[in-house]
């Protein structure tokens, strides 16, 4: 048998039976004393272990690729950080053997391809840089990376069950206000690139809290719609085939984007405010199943952008760059011109079918190729190919995400396995679309590819939270009927 | 490094890179397609696969089931017993259950097997056990009663292939 019918549990047609560990009863017939459980095959972890090596093998080979492209050699070292890298991941792998057997066996794979990826494509800048030991901010990256990984492995081993996470609904929605609010603290706040949603002391150990923010947001989110969506979907008046809410319900629609609408005045950073905003209106979309919800929050941002990209400057020079990058006016302009966007289109360019190769291209041209650009850098090297083969990851990721969200068996864990994968792909979708000019270019970090600590931790504990999700759908596979 | 080389290099890592999609891909196709349909011949039912086989759960599995094939965590009953639990009406209507040798609870608490939320039903209000082979059907002392067949259970009745089996809003039979 080599299907796997069952990566996620179950089809809504096809539940298992209760786990028996679950009842208060012993089972009909009681294992004899001495044999205290039968250990399983692993299938999924098997599955996953073969899918890691492979992940690693890849991970390797764009390192080694990147020295022989861009010294001529190939130099232990890195490779040896990289490999400390992979033993932290088979960690991972090995702490869910234990702790989350029935996991979905992709999540750690993919992410660790995406990891190395960004790894080798930020030691490629660091080359052309000429950046070494803890200048270089691959090492950095690596650093930061295990560091994600550790809390990962915290979170899945702390967090036994999603379900805990419903019982500080409010608690997380308070924390993402806390962190949202941290960076406009004076002397903690630190301004960079016009965007003020660093904190940090002096230039040390930098954070953007921001990121960490989206995962209580998605947990408060999800809390707070289980609790409370049926005032916002029951009611309301039909007008124009769509059932319109009440004006009362409308309340939190407005305070998240009113929440949003400050991001973008206060912190000057137009992606966080559609990410955060997205990612409310989606799961509002998918526990209330209204499109009413859909059509008036986007009516709502476009409405509070154009009033934005009217009055704030940042905002309307990034609408001018998207409109018009290659005028000579634009083009040069300094600050806010479109020089960097038009740096990318060009290395995009370059980069052609198949990529110029690793370290063989000239990414370093384009300002901050490691970070916001680095999907620019990597479809350069590795040209539409490549660029494409990260996307279709990215899918997959996601995918997942989705299906874990549809496979639970609780209201709570589906929305927040919805929100948790949406949020990435958002977030892929503000970069990605910004870089290749299909919406407005904004500041936000490309999950697990971007140099930063902050996304990599964040983005890690999502993968976590996903991996736990998955786990707990299949251990408590119980029939619902909700009348 | 001559160029040459490094173009080949470059094609192998994008080869691989797109086999590891194509190798994940492949292993979720199940997802894409669909499950695969097996036909259970009746005189063979121990040795074709349950429906369970698909989840290898992570429950503590019978002593018994140590000699059937490891990939089956509950073996279905002997002899030619219920294998299933469709729900024939209701808000899930067409749901499938897999038996297995468990008892199964019915109730609106969250420990219960089959949860069924409505106004009709209670905290614990059914169990079915699997006894000498057969499916015995007990109430649990519930308000609004279950019914066989359209009559209330008092003591706990067999309950035979194909007999409706109502509890709250939600009926339900047991099929082969």
């Amino acid at each position: 048998m080599s299907d796997f019918d069952g990566l996620i549990g179950q089809t809504p047609s096809a539940p298992t039976p209760t786990a028996q560990a679950s009842s208060a009863q012993p089972p009909a017939s009681t294992p004899p004393a001495g044999i205290r459980r039968i250990r399983m095959p692993q299938r999924l972890r098997n599955l996953e272990f073969w899918l890691l090596l492979m992940a690693c093998l890849i991970n390797a080979a764009s390192i080694v690729l990147v020295q022989l492209g861009a010294l001529g050699r190939v130099d232990t070292q890195l490779v040896l950080l990289g490999a400390g890298l992979s033993v932290l991941v088979f960690g991972l792998h090995i702490a869910m053997r234990f702790v989350a057997r029935d996991a979905d066996p992709f999540l750690l794979p993919i992410a660790t391809v995406l990891n190395g990826l960004g790894i080798a494509m930020i030691y490629r800048i660091d080359i052309a840089d000429g950046d070494s030991g803890w200048q270089s901010a691959a090492v950095r990256q690596i650093v930061w990376s295990a560091i994600a990984i550790i809390c990962a492995i915290a979170t899945i081993l702390l967090i036994r069950n999603h379900r805990v996470l419903f019982r500080y609904t409010y608690v997380a929605g308070f924390v993402a206000i806390i962190l949202l609010m941290l960076p406009l603290v004076p002397g903690l706040g630190q301004n960079r690139g016009g965007a003020r949603v660093w904190i940090g002391i002096g230039d040390i150990a930098t954070f953007q809290p921001g990121e960490i923010a989206k995962i209580a947001l998605a947990v408060f989110f999800a809390g707070y719609l289980v609790r409370n969506r049926d005032s916002l979907s029951m009611v309301g008046k039909q007008f124009l085939g769509m059932r319109f809410p009440r004006a009362r319900d409308l309340g939190p629609l407005l305070i998240v984007w009113a929440l949003s609408m400050s991001v973008i005045v206060f912190q000057r950073d137009l992606g966080t405010a559609l990410l955060y905003f997205g990612l409310f209106l989606v799961m509002l979309y998918v526990a209330t199943s209204r499109l009413s919800w859909v059509v008036l929050g986007l009516s709502l941002f476009l409405a509070g952008a154009l009033i934005a990209s009217q009055t704030l400057d940042y905002v309307n020079n990034r609408f001018q760059n998207w409109l018009d990058p290659l005028s000579d006016a634009r083009y040069n302009a300094d600050p806010g011109g479109s020089y960097q966007l038009v740096q990318g289109l060009f290395g995009l360019a370059n980069g052609g079918l198949i990529g110029t190769g690793w370290g063989q291209g000239s990414p370093e041209l384009t300002p901050v190729p490691q970070s916001d650009y680095i999907i620019a850098s990597l479809g350069e090297e590795l040209g539409l190919a490549g660029l494409f083969a990260i996307l279709a990851l990215y899918v997959l990721l996601v995918a997942r995400g989705f299906r874990i969200g549809f496979a639970g068996q609780d209201d709570f864990g589906k929305l927040l396995g919805v929100g948790l994968a949406f949020v990435i792909a958002l977030q892929v979708f503000i970069v990605v679309g910004g870089v290749t000019r299909v919406i407005p270019l904004t500041g936000l970090t490309t999950p697990f590819l971007a140099a930063g600590g902050s996304s990599l931790v964040a983005n890690w504990i999502i993968i976590a939270l996903l991996l736990r999700l998955s786990d707990t759908v299949r251990n408590h596979p119980r029939l619902v009927i909700d009348g | 490094m001559s160029e040459l080389t490094l173009l080949v290099l470059q094609l192998g890592f994008l080869l691989l890179l797109w086999a590891f999609i194509f190798s994940i891909v492949y292993a979720l196709r199940s997802d894409l397609f669909g499950q695969r349909v097996r036909k259970l011949q009746p005189e063979s039912a121990a040795a074709a696969p349950s429906p369970a086989a698909a989840f290898p759960a992570a429950a503590p599995v019978a002593a018994a089931a140590a000699t059937a094939p490891v990939s089956r965590p509950t073996t279905p009953p002997a002899g030619d017993g219920p294998l299933r639990l469709v729900i024939t009406s209701g808000q899930k209507a067409g749901t499938e259950f897999p038996l297995g040798r468990d008892e199964i609870t019915i109730g609106r608490s969250s420990d219960s097997a089959i949860i069924i939320r409505d106004d009709y039903t209670s905290t614990h209000h059914a169990r079915m056990m699997l006894w000498n082979g057969q499916w015995m059907l007990q109430d649990l002392d519930s308000t609004n009663g279950t019914f066989l067949n359209g009559a209330r259970v008092t003591v706990p009745v067999q309950i035979p292939l194909g007999a409706t089996i109502k509890v709250g809003a939600t009926t339900f039979e047991l099929r082969r």
